[in-house]
């Protein structure tokens, strides 16, 4: 099928690719619908681009990119969702939404406190608030600041 | 709003299928329990607040500022190996 995007014009997806998020996601409840595609092929962002709203699109990572220790309680996380709990971890993705403040992309951060879970068996997701303290919803993704 | 007083222990119901109890009073701290159905998602507020807000921030990335970060990552990788 073909959608609609504001940043990339019209665009084809398969839709078996197509994730929903019954939830949506906070401050975007209507959207439930999103499909993932690469920034770059040597890029570590992702695109997270709602299906029925052109305009919606967020950057995604890999967080253990940039946090090799980052970790979530999945077996908490599967009850809490109500999801299969002997779904292996195989078939889990996390994902994290970037903001890159305008104009200041050294500033980068990354919503470690809200990641997105995506089950690749259901096509399934849900942005998992973690309560536990541990992540910033802003966490710079510069471990440095840039000398100069 | 509607205002409960509520015992400890004492319930309130939202629809048929969302229970509040009070489970424990302590100082100036109360625990409820919440029973919701799963499509229902319950979160603390300031924790939530600040998601939708990262969420609402983040969806306002330009095409030019993803460009750039994603060259300043690739810069900074010899300096990580080396640190």
């Amino acid at each position: 099928m073909k959608i609609e995007t504001t940043r990339f014009g019209q665009i084809s997806i398969q839709t078996e690719k197509i994730i929903r998020m019954p939830h949506g996601v906070p401050g975007f409840p209507d959207q439930r619908q999103f499909v993932i595609f690469e920034h770059r092929p040597d890029s570590p962002f992702y695109w997270y681009q709602s299906v029925d709203e052109p305009a919606l699109a967020f950057v995604i990572t890999d967080p253990f990119l940039f946090k090799p220790d980052y970790s979530v309680n999945i077996p908490k996380v599967l009850k809490e969702l109500a999801w299969d709990p002997d779904t292996q971890l195989d078939h889990l993705q996390l994902y994290v939404i970037v903001n890159i403040p305008q104009g200041k992309p050294e500033n980068m951060t990354a919503n470690m406190m809200g990641p997105i879970l995506v089950n690749q068996l259901t096509r399934e997701a849900v942005q998992v608030v973690l309560t536990d303290g541990k992540y910033s919803y802003r966490a710079p993704l510069m471990a440095a600041e840039p000398s100069n | 709003m509607l205002i409960f007083t509520r015992k400890l222990g004492e319930k309130i119901t939202i629809g048929d299928h969302t229970v509040v109890t009070l489970i424990e009073i302590k100082d100036n701290q109360v625990r409820l329990g919440i029973e919701a159905p799963r499509h229902i998602s319950v979160h603390r507020q300031e924790v939530y607040e600040r998601i939708r807000k990262a969420n609402l921030a983040s969806s306002e990335v330009a095409a030019t500022d993803i460009m750039k970060a994603s060259s300043i990552l690739k810069d900074s990788q010899p300096d990580k190996e080396l640190s």
